[in-house]
Order: structure tokens, then sequence, then C-alpha cells
């Protein structure tokens, strides 16, 4: 899952950054409303943590102009802006959900999740595929009665194969939501790490989740497209 | 009804003056008639009595004969009516009387009688005769410097006493009514006059400092209450902006210490959800060590600022020679620019015009207002460039105008601390100088300020009753002006 932190305090949206990539998230960080906003119309975010209070651009304004935009990416604010009337003008301007700094990290991390899940029709906390589960808050992941070890990249992969289960999913819109922007999607990285999850989740179970639609990219789902 | 109330006073006045006004007019005409109608009767009274006794001097005149009455008629052709006329020789006997006295006398007093002898006229007034007051003339007839006869004229004051008893009931009745009117009247006239007072009183009863955006309606006439009203709002209008600032400071102070507050909590929480490497929970205790040490100056300064602002502080003003007290001060400074390689210059005028530049000022707060404007002048000039600073007196004329005159001291020293750096917007460059402004908010946090440094010179040069400006050129670089009052030792 792919994350936009618009934070104009550095130091702020690094440890947001840090915080979230050791969670498995993708993250890019913008210091200004600007690029914000030139940022969240270039890629396709699945989040967008946003400060108010920022350079070139308010908050507020990057709110509505995305909005603006039929973008309907979840937005999480979080600011230092602390007073019910600007609580109130932050969510009707278009943001999902409201965090006042400063904020308990454990906290930010539970709305983060709650505003990913709330992009999928089930909405449970869990993730469930035939019998493979993947829990975003304890990143346990279970196939059958097995506990399988992921590492970080290979975690962010399932998480986005199984948030968008029987759809085939593009080389580039993996490489969009799981990697960040310093990333080249013009190597074979993506059919890397695909591979290391195959084994991993399909090696010795059936049926076999991860297929391949040739030339196109890769589709998670129990039966056979 | 309240009797301490302005209305009940107002109308009580209103009453007041307009009954002293009403009795005295009353008196004034009653009095002025009446005497009037008493000369006149007086009159008609003794030109008939002058006219019988010349009538009865007069050798020609046929006085002794007949009655009173035909001897008028035919000599004089006189009938006067509702005269009673009595003659009365010179002891006082009485003579011929008129007919319409019948068998009655007129009474003449001693006094009369008395005045008489003297050849003086007395007029009476006598109320014994017929129960009608009767004003009575007893005129002496004098031959050859002799008394010989008196003439006593009488006439009834009845018409004019009746008349005068009219004026006095309707005077008694009409001055109270339209006293009572009038309270009525003045009552209402005060009562609507001072209505608006009444809403002036509700509205400020109801206005705390959670609605000092409400104003008093005002009215369309411009009388006094009016502009009291306008005098209100207009008060009103100054609180609810000094509150405003207070509220936006407090926001402003609150905003810059959460920062670092979430700085601080956001790094350390992460840092805990594993196990990490030492040298990466050095890193973050030194991050942290940095955001303490902004929020110790933030809280500094604001202590400083609001000390300031209650007139806590006290200045220990002493002789300051100001060009080498600021050389010293650059040499310091030298320090902190030469890991950008910016140069630092001074240019003093005082060697040219072989005169001393001295201040009475605080050594500290002079320190402190000088670090704090060079380190500025460091902080947004880019790497090789240069801060000149410069000392010159300055005669009174050119300073700002808006200065009191009163209290422009005849001479300043003018501090220039010019930079080559970023410069400020025309539109920023008096926000400047308030707390917790920033042009680049990033930027001068990553120089570790705490948006407070200029509000702190401000107050510095304002307490030595000096004054400062900046003048800059965006790209171009920047120039803070301080002129401080001239001390000749």
């Amino acid at each position: 899952m792919r994350i936009l932190v618009i934070e104009d305090e550095v130091k702020v949206a690094n440890f947001i950054k840090k915080g979230l990539e050791e969670e498995h998230y993708a993250v890019d960080t913008a210091f200004d409303g600007e690029s914000g906003l030139y940022m969240s119309e270039v890629n396709d975010y699945d989040l967008i943590v946003l400060d108010l209070m920022i350079p070139k651009i308010s908050g507020l304004e990057v709110l509505r102009k995305i909005r603006i935009n039929k973008n309907k990416v979840p937005i999480l604010v979080v600011t230092a802006k602390d007073t019910a009337e600007d609580i109130v003008k932050g969510l009707d301007s278009g943001c999902d959900d409201y965090l006042t700094k400063p904020f308990e990290f454990q906290v930010f991390l539970a709305r983060v999740r709650a505003l990913l899940r709330r992009e999928r029709a089930d909405a449970e906390p869990v993730l469930k595929l035939a019998d493979l589960t993947l829990s975003p808050v304890t990143h346990r992941v279970i196939r059958g009665e097995t506990e399988i070890e992921l590492t970080s990249k290979e975690y962010g992969l399932l998480e986005y194969f199984m948030r968008n289960p029987n759809k085939v999913l593009t080389r580039t819109m993996i490489s969009e939501h799981v990697w960040d922007y310093h990333f080249d999607s013009m190597t074979n990285v993506i059919d890397v790490y695909v591979n290391y999850l195959r084994k991993k989740i399909d090696k010795g179970f059936e049926p076999k989740l991860i297929h391949t639609i040739r030339g196109v990219g890769y589709i998670l789902s129990p039966s056979k497209p | 009804m309240d009797f301490r109330s302005l209305r009940f006073k107002l109308t009580l006045w209103y009453v007041l003056i307009l009954g002293i006004l009403l009795i005295s007019f009353s008196s004034f005409l009653y009095l002025t008639l009446s005497r009037s109608l008493y000369r006149d009767v007086d009159h008609k009274l003794r030109s008939l009595a002058e006219l019988i006794a010349s009538e009865s001097t007069s050798p020609l005149s046929k006085f002794d004969f007949g009655s009173i009455d035909q001897t008028l008629e035919t000599s004089m052709n006189l009938k006067p009516i509702g005269k009673f006329i009595q003659v009365l020789d010179e002891s006082g006997r009485i003579g011929r009387r008129s007919e319409n006295l019948k068998s009655a006398q007129l009474p003449i007093s001693l006094n009369a009688l008395r005045n008489a002898s003297k050849g003086l006229i007395t007029y009476e007034t006598n109320r014994s005769l017929r129960n009608t007051p009767l004003r009575i003339i007893t005129y002496p007839v004098k031959e050859q410097n002799h008394v010989t006869k008196m003439i006593q004229v009488a006439s009834s004051l009845e018409d004019v006493e009746d008349a005068l008893n009219t004026l006095l009931i309707i005077l008694l009745v009409t001055v109270p009514s339209i006293l009572l009117i009038a309270s009525l009247g003045g009552q209402f006239l005060a009562h609507k006059a001072l209505k608006p007072v009444d809403r002036v009183t509700q509205t400020a009863r109801m206005i705390t400092s959670q609605n000092l955006n409400q104003r008093i309606q005002t009215l369309k006439v411009k009388d006094e209450i009016s502009r009291l009203i306008d005098t209100f709002n207009e008060m009103i209008s100054r609180l609810d902006q000094s509150f405003r600032q207070i509220k936006q400071f407090t926001t402003d102070a609150s905003h810059e210490l959460k920062t670092p507050l979430t700085i601080l909590k956001g790094e350390v929480e992460v840092a805990l959800r594993k196990k990490r490497q030492l040298h990466e929970y050095e890193q973050i205790l030194e991050s942290n060590l940095e955001e303490i040490d902004r929020m110790s100056k933030i809280v500094e300064d604001l202590l400083l600022l609001s000390r300031a602002d209650i007139g806590e502080i006290r200045l220990n003003r002493e002789d300051i020679h100001l060009t080498p007290f600021i050389s010293g001060l650059t040499e310091q400074m030298k320090i902190l620019a030469q890991p950008k390689n910016i140069r630092i210059h001074i240019s003093n005028h005082e060697a040219e015009h072989e005169e001393e530049l001295h201040i009475l000022g605080d050594t500290l707060r002079m320190r402190e207002l000088f670090i704090n404007l060079i380190e500025n002048g460091i902080k947004y000039t880019e790497a090789g460039g240069s801060i000149l600073i410069t000392l010159k007196k300055e005669m009174n004329g050119s300073v700002n105008p808006l200065m009191p005159k009163e209290k422009k001291p005849a001479a300043f020293v003018k501090i220039i601390i010019a930079d080559t750096g970023i410069g400020i917007a025309k539109e920023d460059q008096e926000k400047i100088f308030n707390r917790f402004f920033r042009v680049d908010k990033a930027r001068s946090r990553e120089q570790g300020g705490s948006g407070l440094g200029l509000s702190i010179c401000k107050w510095i040069v304002e307490a030595h009753q000096g004054e400062i400006t900046v003048e800059s050129e965006p790209g171009k670089g920047s120039a803070f002006i301080v002129r401080l009052p001239l001390y000749s030792p």
C-alpha cells in the first residue's frame, strides 16, 4: 500500500515515513502543498497523510483540489490545528479523518489501517482469500494452519494483492502501490518478488492463488482465470 | 418608579423649572393687572374730585345750592354713575352728599382728616359700608392756602375685585394642570430619549469575551445617544481586536510548541516499536535534544516578552560607546559567519567626523539586539554574501514623523545592518516584527529560530526610546535600521 505524506516539518515527515515503512507501506514525502498536489496527481496513492499548515498551497486548498479532480483517495489530516471549527472545516473540505498533533503513533497507524479498510467492500479487519489470511494489525500471514514468514516487500506485495483479489494487477499498478517513487519500474524486480511470494504462499498448498496473466501482470484468485 | 433614575431626575428638573416660570409669570400678571386696575380707579376718583373742587371754588358756581348731582349735571354736564360723593367742611362735618348715598355716609378716617388738614390727598379702601369694598379719596379744597372743605369721592371696588378673583381662580387651576401635563409629557420624553440607553445597558451586560462580535444597534438620528452608541461600539471593536490578538498569540504559541512536541513524541514512539541499533538511538536522542533546545528557546523568549509586556523588566542603563561595542560583537559573530563564508564589515562614520557615538542603554539587551540582528542576517544570506554594519549620527529632522515631537531627542545614532540575503517581500515587511510571524516557516525552523527574535528586538529598541525599521528588496537583501537616542556624556 502506497502512502503520500505531505508535511513541511522535515523531522515529522521523516518519523512518519520511517514508522509507516516499518509497517510495510511504501511512503513518499512532499514538503509543500504544490509538490504534494502534483505527486497526488501523477501517482495513484492508497492514502494521503496531509498537514494543513504547509507552504505554497495550504493543506485545505490541497484537499479541495484533490476532491475537485474526482480523486477519492482516503485523506488523513494530521495537524496542530485542534479547534472544533478547524476539524469541521477540514472534514467538510473533503478529508476522511482528522488527527491533531501531537498524536500517539499507534493511534495514527490504526487510523491508517481503518482508512485503507474502507476501500474494500467487506471492510473486515483481517484480509481473507480461500484459506489464506493476512492481518494488517499483526502482519501475520497464515495459509491453512501454517504461519508464513514474509519479508517487508513480500508482505507489502501480498497485502496489495489481497486488497484487490480476483482483479488483474498490471506491473505498473503493482509498482505504484507497493514501491515508493524511487523505484525504477523498468526492471524485473516485480517479477522477482512475485516469484518469492509465490514460493512462500503457493508451494505445497492447493489451490494455487497467484496466477500470471501473460503480457499483462498477475492476479490473485482461488480459481484459474 | 426609581427616584434615583435619570428619567425621574430629568422630569423633576423640568417640572421644577417650568413651575417656577409659570408661578412667577402668573404672579407678575396678577400683580400688574391689579395694580393697574386700582390705579385706574384712583385716577378716576381723583379727576372727579378735582373737578368738583374746582367747581366748588369757582365764584360763578351755584355749588352751594341744590343737590350735588344736580349741580354736577347742570354746571358740568356730568353724571357720575357708581360714584359716591360727599362734601365735608374743614372740621370734618358732613355737608352735602350725592343722592345714591341715600342715608348712608362715607366714612372718614382720622388719618384722612389729618392729611387733609395738611392739604394732602388720601386714598383709602373701606369695607365697612354695604359689605362692598369702597375706594375713597379725601380731597382737601384750598382757598387762599387754607383748607376750607374736603371732598370725598368713593367708588365700589366690586368689579375690580371680581375680575382679579376670576383671574386668580383661572391661574390656580391652570398652573397646576399645566405642571401635571408637563410632568407626564416630560416623563414620556425622558423615557423616549433614554430608551436607547437601556438598550446599550442590556447589550453591554450581555457582552462577554465570548461574543465580542456583537454590536449595539445604531440609531438613524445622529444625536448624543447615537454618539454614545458609536463610541461604545468602537470600544467593543477594540476589545474584540485585542482579544483576537491574544487568542491568535496563544494559538501561535501553542502551535510553535506543538511542533517540537510532535517530533519528540513521534520519534520516540516510532523508535520504541522495535529493538534498534545503538547508533539509531543516539541519532534519535540527538534529534530530541535539538527539539528540547528549540522548545526552551521558545519558552524563554515567550517569558521575556510577556515580562516585557507587563513592564517587569528593568533596564540597567549605562553609557555605551557604540563603536567598540559593536566591533566586539562582530568579532564574536564572525565565528558563526565563517561556515557560510559570509564577511561582516563595519563602516564607521564616527572616525570621519571625529565624534563619539554613545547611547544610554542596557548592555545585556543591546548585546541581544545586535546579536539577533546580525544572526538574522547570517541566517538569511546565502554562502559567500556579506553583512555591512553602518554607524552614523542623525539629527532629528529625518526621523519618523509619527513620533510625538516632544519625545524626540535632539539626535540619534543610526545603526544599519544590511545583508545581501534573500530579502523580504513588501507585504511581509511590516509583519516581520509580529510575534511568531515567519516569512518562510520551514526555513526559519531549520535555522532553529523561535519566531520571536525580531519581536524581542523591537521591544528592546522601543524600551530605549528608539525605533527599528526594515528596508528590503527580495533577492537583493535586507537592511534593518535601528535608531537610538544619542547620549552626550
